[in-house]
């Protein structure tokens, strides 16, 4: 519709899922459990593996990430991983993301920081 | 080590999930479940399902997905489903009384359900907890009577030697150890087990190792494997116990290995034992063909059909009876699987209580059918408006039986704790009631079940007012004071109350009759008295007392001294008590020709005061004496069977295992039930020797409560001989009641089934009446405006009522005559058509039905007609 972004504005979700793709992207191990359990230990949000792939899956519709497929794995029952990494498009929106999130909070870090 | 989720999660997972997702989605949380099962398997169980659950309900999406391209036009399926659901939620939460109603009747009918199938299950479904169970079965003799009987080693290794359908077989029986070294008298079980018998099971030991075939042998060291528990009891689980010693019967046994938990299997006594030692018959031993007191398990060869290795064997036992014709001529084998062994006669009996919980489970649906028609009908406005503005009858029909299963899978998950609860709280009681009680939960087969159930429950209590509702008229329902409703689906209901009527009939029924046979069993004639009584066993261990004079003598003692303790009356023993099995042979006559088909009697080794013990009566002649010597005294059964008319009294006989001594018939006493409660009395032989063998019963007659005496006695035998163990020391009433427990089980849960199942017929006709009442008032209100009496009004509701409850009395007879066929083999003494039960059954259920419609006649009673007029 004419109102709706052209760039679409990444979901708070969404954020906390991109941030754990780059995070663990460096050692090759941006997967759903891995993910999952980054998001679970930093956040504190136990969230549940369906909804990190759904919201992988909406990523890369959205053109922010790219995948493959890993080797089956003994400890997997023999499974293969589908590991995730950043698109130049995926960085950018988190950059914009990111750089909303600080500008707005600029200056209220006390406020925001106490307990 | 990896470390394995629970599967029936991951093959959810695998059935709801795409292929493209499958892999990834299933690995990653077996990947982090085996992560987290090292700190907590519970949580990490807990978590995955969590997991597993979040998933199912919304798996991720597929490529290329509609909804996320463009909004979805129109209603899915899946869509209205859930909008049935929130709405079906919100309407249950404006009238919360009216759901946990529904839900508490059906979480009563689902959770005695799920009980039920749960012992069914792990009892009757379930494999038995051995490697290739199917291939395991017991082996026993045929008496030529036709009675599966213990083996004796003659026949056991002659059929060895030929058979060719086993991949093994093997020989056990049981003995009694005394335990010694611990200062007190301790009995423990012991299994005597043949060369073998751990291959044929398929038991390996954890430490050790198996016995070796030159252990089975009278020259053998003395060596035993311990069972898990005894070595972590006894021995306090001591890793280096191999090699230790154990002193069992003043003998030292060197321990050469230890079996696994997951080898102790409660349901099968072999397997039950605090230990295991080789058999070690001597040569002489091995060839005995005519002493039966072996027991055999064998393991089919695979793919062998048991039919097959039926017939194999049965050409054996003729070949032998052949060759051997004194001892094995009429003798043949008999083959059991296993699991057919140790459930036994309990199938018949807990697929009968399955059906019956299954009736339960129909009036729960009834009474919630009619429940929710009740309801519909006052929804009938807001069912209109919908139809009006469009919703098909497809539409109202979805979102009633949404509904209706919304409740039933509330009420399923009640049910399900329920039954948890239930079969927690009654293991103990179920221990003692069904075989495999150890192994009974709730699986995954049970999960199954209950959703099955809770669904087809909602379909059934929905359908029906789910279907009327979409048929009724728009024009009437939407008009003002439409106020006709108790006229509307009368039929349908009255239809549901004959049911519920009718079930609850049958199930009475079947309780009645349980408990008459139940009674029967109990307090009819046994042959003797079992009020005051208390037993106890001994077991004279031969390297104590190793020759007859011996023991002789240790009974004689123990028996004056237990005499002298005040309070007794009388005390003697016997080898075998009533309602057990016992030794059975056969008589051979002095002066008369030898029977050509002789029969076996039940042959019993007593001493004197016995009879005067159990008050058994003495017919002729006269009892035994201490101051006798090897002389019979013969049932009144055994006698006619053997000298037919010619009194025996005076005459003598001899007995198979001591041919050379002829004992002379003193008297002639009543018959006794020596088998089982539900068998006849049957013919017995008793002996009195000044050999006796080491298995003794005291039986002591009281003249005070008999469990006091228990301590005194126990004591009287420990001041002989303080290391000798005294075992199962029970009342006699307890021995009684102990061969009645399958009987007391199905009694007491018909009982329980029964009551729900005449409450909620009660409930039945209450709902349905009071409904009427409401509906009719103005009616009610005329008639008694235009003068009608209280009776009349009395008379036409409780007719409205009872004419429904009375045809459903009728149906139920028919129905509970029709089935009295499945109830046949579980009775005994009692017809389980028996028109006495019959008639106080239905008149039970008349007197409730009428009891039900009371309180809506009284409503309509106090109905004040000026006011019911008015209201309009």
């Amino acid at each position: 519709m004419w109102f709706k972004a052209k760039a679409p504005v990444l979901g708070d979700f969404e954020q906390l899922v991109l941030l754990g793709v780059l995070r663990l992207e460096l050692q090759d191990s941006a997967y759903g459990a891995a993910i999952r359990q980054e998001i679970h230990a930093r956040s504190g949000r136990d969230v549940s593996i369906n909804a990190v792939y759904t919201t992988l899956e909406r990523l890369e519709i959205k053109g922010f990430l790219k995948w493959w497929v890993g080797d089956p794995t003994p400890q997997r029952g023999g499974r293969r991983r589908k590991f995730y990494a950043l698109r130049p498009a995926g960085v950018a929106a988190l950059r914009q993301a990111y750089r909303a999130f600080t500008s707005m909070a600029d200056g209220l870090q006390a406020r925001l920081e106490t307990k | 080590m990896k470390i394995d989720p629970p599967r029936f999660a991951i093959w959810l997972l695998s059935m709801r999930l795409r292929d493209e997702w499958r892999d990834f989605v299933v690995g990653d949380l077996e990947e982090e479940f085996a992560a987290r099962h090292g700190d907590s398997p519970v949580a990490a169980h807990a978590w995955l399902w969590w997991q597993t659950m979040r998933c199912l309900a919304a798996p991720p999406p597929t490529r290329p997905n509609p909804s996320l391209h463009r909004p979805s036009q129109g209603d899915s399926r899946m869509r209205t489903l859930f909008a049935d659901s929130r709405y079906a939620l919100r309407v249950m939460s404006r009238t919360p009384s009216f759901g946990v109603a529904v839900v508490s009747v059906l979480a009563v009918g689902i959770g005695a359900n799920t009980a039920i199938f749960s012992i069914v299950n792990s009892v009757l479904l379930r494999p038995l907890p051995f490697e290739e169970p199917e291939r395991l079965v017991r082996i026993f003799t045929r008496t030529p009577g036709g009675r599966p009987f213990e083996l004796s080693a003659g026949k056991f290794y002659g059929w060895q030697r030929e058979a060719q359908s086993f991949e093994g077989m093997a020989m056990y029986r049981f003995r009694q150890f005394a335990l010694g070294g611990t200062g007190t008298a301790r009995a423990i079980q012991a299994g005597a087990v043949g060369a073998g018998f751990f291959e044929v099971v398929r038991a390996r030991p954890t430490l050790g190792r198996l016995f070796r075939p030159e252990e089975d042998s009278p020259g053998g060291k003395y060596v035993a494997i311990l069972s898990d528990r005894f070595w972590k009891t006894e021995l306090g689980g001591a890793p280096d116990v191999i090699g230790h010693t154990l002193k069992l019967n003043d003998e030292t046994y060197t321990i050469i290995g230890v079996m696994p938990t997951s080898a102790s299997v409660a349901s099968w006594a072999a397997m039950a034992c605090d230990i295991w030692v080789p058999m070690a018959l001597t040569d002489e031993q091995r060839a005995a063909r005519g002493n039966h007191n072996q027991q055999g398990v064998a393991r089919l060869k695979a793919g062998v059909e048991l039919a097959q290795a039926r017939s194999e064997m049965d050409a054996i036992s003729t070949q032998l009876g052949r060759e051997f014709p004194n001892t094995d001529k009429g003798w043949g084998a008999v083959i059991i699987p296993m699991q057919e062994e140790i459930v036994g006669d309990r199938r018949t009996m807990l697929l009968m209580l399955l059906g019956a919980v299954g009736l339960v489970l129909l009036i729960a649906c009834a009474n919630v059918g009619s429940l929710l028609f009740t309801r519909t009908l006052g929804r009938r406005k807001e069912i209109a408006i919908r139809s009006a503005l469009g919703a098909g009858r497809g539409r109202v029909f979805q979102q009633l039986l949404v509904e209706a299963l919304l409740l039933a899978v509330v009420g399923g998950a009640l049910g399900l704790l329920l039954a948890h609860g239930a079969l927690t709280s009654a293991s103990t009681l179920l221990a003692s009631q069904v075989p495999r009680a150890e192994e009974i939960s709730i699986d995954a087969r049970v999960l199954l079940f209950v959703l099955g159930v809770s669904l087809l429950t909602g379909i059934l209590a929905g359908a029906l007012p789910a279907v009327r509702a979409g048929r009724s008229d728009l024009n009437d329902a939407l008009k003002e004071g439409g106020r006709s409703d108790g006229a509307i689906g009368i039929g349908t209901r009255r239809l549901l109350i004959v049911c519920e009527v009718a079930l609850s009939l049958v199930l009475l029924m079947g309780a009645g009759v349980m408990t008459q046979s139940l009674l029967a069993l109990r307090h009819g004639d046994t042959g003797f008295d079992p009020n005051n009584v208390l037993k106890m066993d001994v077991r004279l261990v031969d390297t104590r007392y190793p020759s007859p004079a011996q023991r002789s003598s240790f009974l004689d003692a123990a028996l004056q001294r237990i005499r002298a303790l005040p309070g007794v009356e009388a005390a003697g023993t016997i080898d075998d008590l009533p309602l057990k099995e016992g030794s059975s042979q056969t008589l051979d006559l002095e002066g008369y020709p030898p029977q050509r088909e002789p029969v076996a009697v039940q042959v019993r080794q007593i001493t004197p005061g016995y009879l005067r013990a159990m008050r058994i009566p003495l017919l002729r002649g006269r009892d035994v004496v201490e101051s006798d010597a090897e002389v019979l005294l013969v049932s009144r059964d055994a006698a006619k069977l053997y000298w037919g008319a010619d009194d025996p009294i005076g005459r003598r006989a001899t007995l198979p295992f001591s041919k050379t001594v002829l004992r002379r018939v003193v008297g002639i006493v009543g018959d006794v039930k020596q088998r089982n409660l539900s068998e006849a009395t049957t013919p017995t032989v008793y002996f009195y020797t000044r050999e006796p063998y080491g298995k003794a019963t005291f039986v002591i007659r009281t003249s005070v409560p008999p469990a006091t005496l228990a301590q005194p006695a126990v004591g009287a035998i420990r001041a002989i001989d303080p290391e000798q163990p005294v075992v199962d020391i029970r009342t006699m009433v307890q021995v009684l009641d102990g061969g009645l427990t399958s009987q007391r089980f199905s009694a007491l849960l018909l009982g329980v089934f029964a009551g729900v199942a005449l409450l909620l017929a009660a409930l039945g006709i209450y709902s349905v009446l009071s409904y009427i009442v409401r509906g009719r008032s103005r009616e009610i209100g005329i008639r008694t405006a235009l003068g009608a009496r209280r009776a009349d009004v009395l008379r036409l509701v409780i007719v409205e009522g009872m004419s429904p409850a009375l045809a459903g009395i009728g149906a139920g007879m028919i129905a509970s005559l029709a089935s009295a066929k499945v109830m046949e083999t579980l009775v005994f003494g009692v017809s389980p058509s028996d028109p006495l039960t019959l008639a106080a059954v239905a008149a039970t259920l008349a007197l409730v039905a009428l009891m039900a419609s009371l309180l809506p006649a009284y409503r309509a009673l106090r109905l004040d007609p000026v006011r019911v007029l008015r209201g309009e």
